[in-house]
């Protein structure tokens, strides 16, 4: 049973941000599909903001070649959305594979970041999109790169009094781009294993390379080193082999030898092979 | 006619409109809200129980124990062995303690949250190796439940003379029913003084029955009646809610409400049994047979439940549905901290299916043989001798659901790498275990001119209902559908027996003709037949009292000899042959059940569109056995971390109708209700060994574990 709690429905960012600096423990809703989750399980707040509706929250900008995303969008909208799908594909499918209709006709980007659960579908494509968090308060406003707001499993460097306004994603144009994810049956399952990928490459090269991991680590993260090492590198197996020994290894040593890598480093060992050699 | 007709069902409309009610629809606001506090621990002494906190709770009614219950606190529904309420010991996490009583939901629960009790706790039996082993003892008669016996000729010669022998282990777990509904019910005392239950369950008389023992009352003051029911598989046979609500309305002499959540009903409800299984099968070059070895051990929880019936069942069903001259089985049942297992769709029978076909397949593959070949070499078929050497002297329809199957089977083409085929036979005996299972029912007229038809059936989404009525209007002669049904209330009704078993098609609509036949003898006379209004002879038989026509049936069976299992334990079986095409992706593990073939001996189709959707239910659940389900005690908690296939995991399935007439039952009607489940998961099974080299023996073949096969396979 939910414990008791007030809602108010802000109707513009301005009013959100009040009620943010006003009210004593607040929390910003807007699909509520992690938040309410939490609250029936004992999560208790004074308020709950709702920001489901506020305008400034639901558009979509490209200014100076960068694609800025309102945090309210829903799954459901940004899976299916034009720019998306021609600027950041791996994130449209991946916002389509979140959980079940229901839930991707509520949640929204923004919550699903906020939440910063290891297993966030959406976090693996904002990361190869060099994503930058927008947060404001009643009194500041800041850009946060994504790596630098997660800061451990379901925690963020988000201010209590922040608002999370948008996000901020490079658009790959050019790129071989894709979403792969693994779960326990075929819809509504949260991901054991998800990567994101963007490849270039020409004349039997890798000329560019983003990767990221999702559900593996504490945080969803980018073998930078493996990524490095493909840049401008010939396309081969051998090649493809240390790299996937070398995201293998990062794995490791981020969090050691954990009993479900039993399953997952093989499936991934797999699905790395599959996106790398195209 | 009416027969073999797909009749909408007569509950269609009230659940497409949303206007059925189910049993949480029927509270109001006056209602008490009662839940339960339920053990912390899997294996403890109770030493302390302060419940002051929660009576202090402003809105608390009433918080009862096992002291407060006035007749008998066990319960059971083959033996009474289990406590409504725990006394001084509790011997599985979650099972029942107090029952907290209050004015709303939100005070009920909040004030059983406060209760504090302290525990010692003794030995947690995990297992049932632990438990043949442990001095602790669950029970003082010991941790053995149930041992049971199939001795058919002599298994050791026939090992001696086959050609080759094949031995494996196979291994099964927990399933939760997760029927869409959870436990609830109402309760109140009605103006004669009888205390009122209406609950979601699959038996009413029983329940009646455990109430009148509970309270020390006689059962003809307690009412129990079905309210719509959102689903049963085996878990709403044992008492649930009602025991509960009962209790409530009796010390607090106000109506009261019940309903689990799914995650109370996840930890204190019947689950079913995980089963570990020794198969030694052998055969001849031929193909043919020649012996069969099989010892199961069980956990079946601390309490019986249905363990004892799901022990023999699963010992009489073990060879398969195929001819075997030398078998011997031993069926174990143990006593464990775990959750109570108890009944469901197919009490064992599934977990069987999954070692038999495998076997089978194993067989076929060592001699070089189709696996198709090997099932119609060996199938039961009318006249021969199944495990328990009974006589198949009627329906027997295995060879024609392998023939329905067979143009499928042959036109099978892989549709590239982790593309793979496999086959799932089973039979399925209808009704209990050679014991005597009847049912009754009865037939009168309302002043109206309509036949009234009372039953005691509990349509749990089955549709029996519909069945009992299609089955009524041909045993009348009737052109048109003018029944009343009265029905699921133990003050209208007779007792029909549970709706589990398969068995509510054959042997309630068996009591239905008998009683048709009555009526039907009276209506001759009154001239209905040559043309008289029904109408008229009633207005004419209101005036002395309209006659009561009842029937019953009880299916012929005899008692399993105690040591050998040899005997007649069922009437008639239904058989079945599953086909099923998945795919496998060996990079991550995932496979998908892509197309299936259902072929079912059900005897006659009475509802062609029932039996079918018994098929694709039966199909989806065989999919979540074979593929995802575990309930793992102590860590599953809600669907959260219980996997069940979603519409997006089903395979499409054509459904074959197969219909070799049982003349024992309604119009040649058998049963199909568990059988469309049980041969699905070893089709499953078989298919992935036939896309992949692997064979998986323990179930869930969850991604994780058939990744491991998998990998496992690549280094050998």
């Amino acid at each position: 049973m939910l414990p008791k709690f007030a809602s108010v429905i802000a109707k513009t960012r301005e009013e959100a941000l009040s009620w943010l600096s006003s009210l004593e423990n607040p929390r910003i809703i807007a699909g509520g599909t992690d938040l309410m989750v939490k609250m029936r399980a004992g999560k208790q707040y004074s308020h709950v903001i709702d920001v489901a509706g506020v305008p400034e929250l639901l558009t979509m900008t490209e200014t100076d070649g960068r694609l800025s995303v309102g945090s309210a969008m829903t799954h459901a909208r940004l899976s299916t959305s034009e720019p998306i799908i021609r600027n950041a594909r791996s994130l449209a499918l991946a916002c389509g594979l979140v959980g079940s209709p229901q839930i991707r006709n509520m949640g929204t980007i923004g919550g699903n970041l906020a939440n910063a659960s290891p297993a966030a579908d959406s976090i693996p494509p904002l990361l190869i999109h060099d994503a930058v968090l927008v947060l404001e308060s009643k009194e500041t406003r800041r850009r946060v790169p994504l790596e630098e707001v997660i800061v451990a499993p379901y925690v963020t460097s988000i201010d209590r009094k922040e608002l999370l306004g948008s996000v901020e994603i490079n658009p790959l144009r050019g790129y071989r781009e894709g979403y792969r994810r693994v779960a326990k049956r075929a819809t509504w399952a949260i991901s054991r294993l998800g990567v994101a990928f963007a490849i270039k490459e020409d004349k039997g090269r890798f000329t560019d390379v983003k990767l990221a991991i999702g559900s593996c680590t504490p945080m969803p993260f980018r073998p930078k080193k493996v990524e490095d090492l493909l840049k401008g590198a010939e396309k081969n197996e051998a090649i493809i082999t240390e790299a996937i020994r070398m995201a293998l290894e990062e794995i490791k040593l981020i969090s050691g030898i954990r009993p479900s890598y039993a399953y997952k480093l093989p499936v991934l060992k797999g699905i790395l092979e599959e996106v790398l050699r195209g | 006619m009416f027969i073999g007709q797909d009749i909408t069902r007569v509950d269609a409309l009230d659940k497409v409109l949303g206007t059925a009610a189910f049993a949480h629809d029927l509270k109001n606001n006056t209602m008490l809200f009662a839940c339960v506090v339920r053990s912390s621990r899997p294996h403890a002494m109770i030493r302390k129980i302060d419940a002051s906190a929660a009576l202090a709770l402003d809105g608390v009614v009433k918080v009862l124990s096992h002291k407060d219950i006035p007749g008998e606190n066990l319960f059971g529904a083959i033996k009474k062995d289990q406590p409504f309420l725990a006394e001084g010991r509790v011997r599985y996490k979650g099972e029942a303690i107090l029952v907290v009583v209050g004015v709303t939901e939100e005070i009920a629960r909040k004030a059983s949250g406060l209760v504090e009790i302290e525990y010692e706790d003794l030995e947690y039996i995990s297992d049932p190796f632990l438990s043949m082993r442990s001095a602790i003892l669950i029970h003082d008669g010991g941790n053995l439940l149930s041992h049971r016996k199939v001795i058919k000729g002599d298994a050791g010669k026939g090992f001696e003379s086959s050609d080759v022998v094949v031995e494996n282990t196979y291994s099964t777990t927990w399933i939760d029913h997760a029927y869409m509904e959870t436990e609830a019910g109402i309760g109140y005392t009605d103006e004669r003084g009888h205390i009122v239950v209406a609950s979601s369950t699959q038996n009413i008389h029983y329940k009646m029955k455990e109430i009148a023992r509970l309270l020390a009352i006689p059962p003809e003051q307690v009412r129990v009646v079905q309210a719509t029911t959102g689903g049963g598989f085996g878990g709403k046979l044992d008492v649930t809610v009602e025991g509960y609500i009962a209790l409530a309305v009796y010390h607090t002499k106000r109506p009261v409400v019940m309903r689990y959540t799914r995650e109370e009903s996840f930890l204190g409800h019947t689950k079913r049994h995980p089963l570990y299984i020794e198969y030694k099968t052998g055969a001849g070059k031929d193909g043919n047979l020649t012996a069969v070895e099989v010892n199961i051990i069980g956990d079946t929880g601390p309490y019986i439940s249905y363990g004892e019936t799901v022990c023999l069942r699963a010992a009489v069903h073990a060879t398969g549905p195929y001819e075997v001259p030398n078998v011997l089985v031993n069926s174990r049942m143990f006593y464990t901290n775990n959750p109570v297992s108890g009944a469901m769709r197919g009490f064992g029978v599934p977990q069987l299916a999954l070692a038999h076909e495998s076997q089978l397949d194993e067989i076929a593959e060592r001699i070089g043989m189709d696996p198709l070949d090997i099932r119609m070499k060996n199938a039961l078929k009318r006249g021969s001798l199944t495990a328990t050497s009974q006589v198949l002297h009627h329906s027997a329809g295995l060879l024609e659901t392998l023939k329905g199957i067979e143009p499928f089977w042959r036109a099978r083409r892989k549709q590239g790498p982790g593309s793979g085929f496999g086959l799932g036979c089973m039979y399925y005996g209808i009704g209990n275990t050679g014991i005597s299972n009847p049912s009754s029912c009865y037939l009168t007229f309302t002043p109206e001119g309509r036949v009234e038809m009372h039953s005691g059936v509990c349509d749990i989404g089955q549709g029996s209902d519909t069945v009992l009525l299609q089955i009524l209007c041909d045993a009348l002669g009737m052109e048109e559908m003018g029944i009343d049904l009265v029905r699921g209330d133990t003050d209208t009704s007779l007792d029909a027996g549970s709706t589990s078993a398969s068995r509510q098609t054959y042997i309630s609509g068996m009591a239905v003709c008998n009683a048709a036949q009555k009526m039907r003898e009276y209506l001759e006379g009154q001239g209905y037949y040559s043309g008289k209004p029904l109408k008229d002879i009633c207005r004419e038989a209101a005036e002395k009292g309209l006659p009561v026509f009842k029937g019953h049936f009880d299916p012929p069976t005899t008692a399993p000899d105690p040591e050998t299992s040899q005997g007649a334990p069922y009437a008639t079986y239904a058989f079945a042959t599953h086909m099923t095409e998945v795919h496998v992706d060996e990079v991550t593990g995932v496979c998908k059940a892509v197309k299936v073939h259902a072929a079912h001996d059900v005897g006659r189709a009475i509802n062609v569109s029932n039996v079918k959707g018994q098929i694709y239910g039966g199909v989806a659940m065989g999919v979540g056995l074979a593929l995802m389900e575990e309930f793992i005690p102590g860590k599953t908690e809600s669907f959260d971390n219980y996997y069940l296939p979603t519409s997006m995991d089903m395979p499409e399935v054509e459904a074959i109708v197969v219909e070799d007439r049982e003349p024992t039952g309604p119009f040649g009607a058998k049963g199909v209700g568990e059988p469309a489940l049980i041969p699905q998961a070893a089709a499953i099974v078989n298919a992935i060994k036939d896309a992949t080299g692997v064979r998986m023996r323990q179930l869930p073949c969850d991604i994780e574990r058939l990744k491991l096969a998998l990998e496992k396979n690549k280094i050998k």
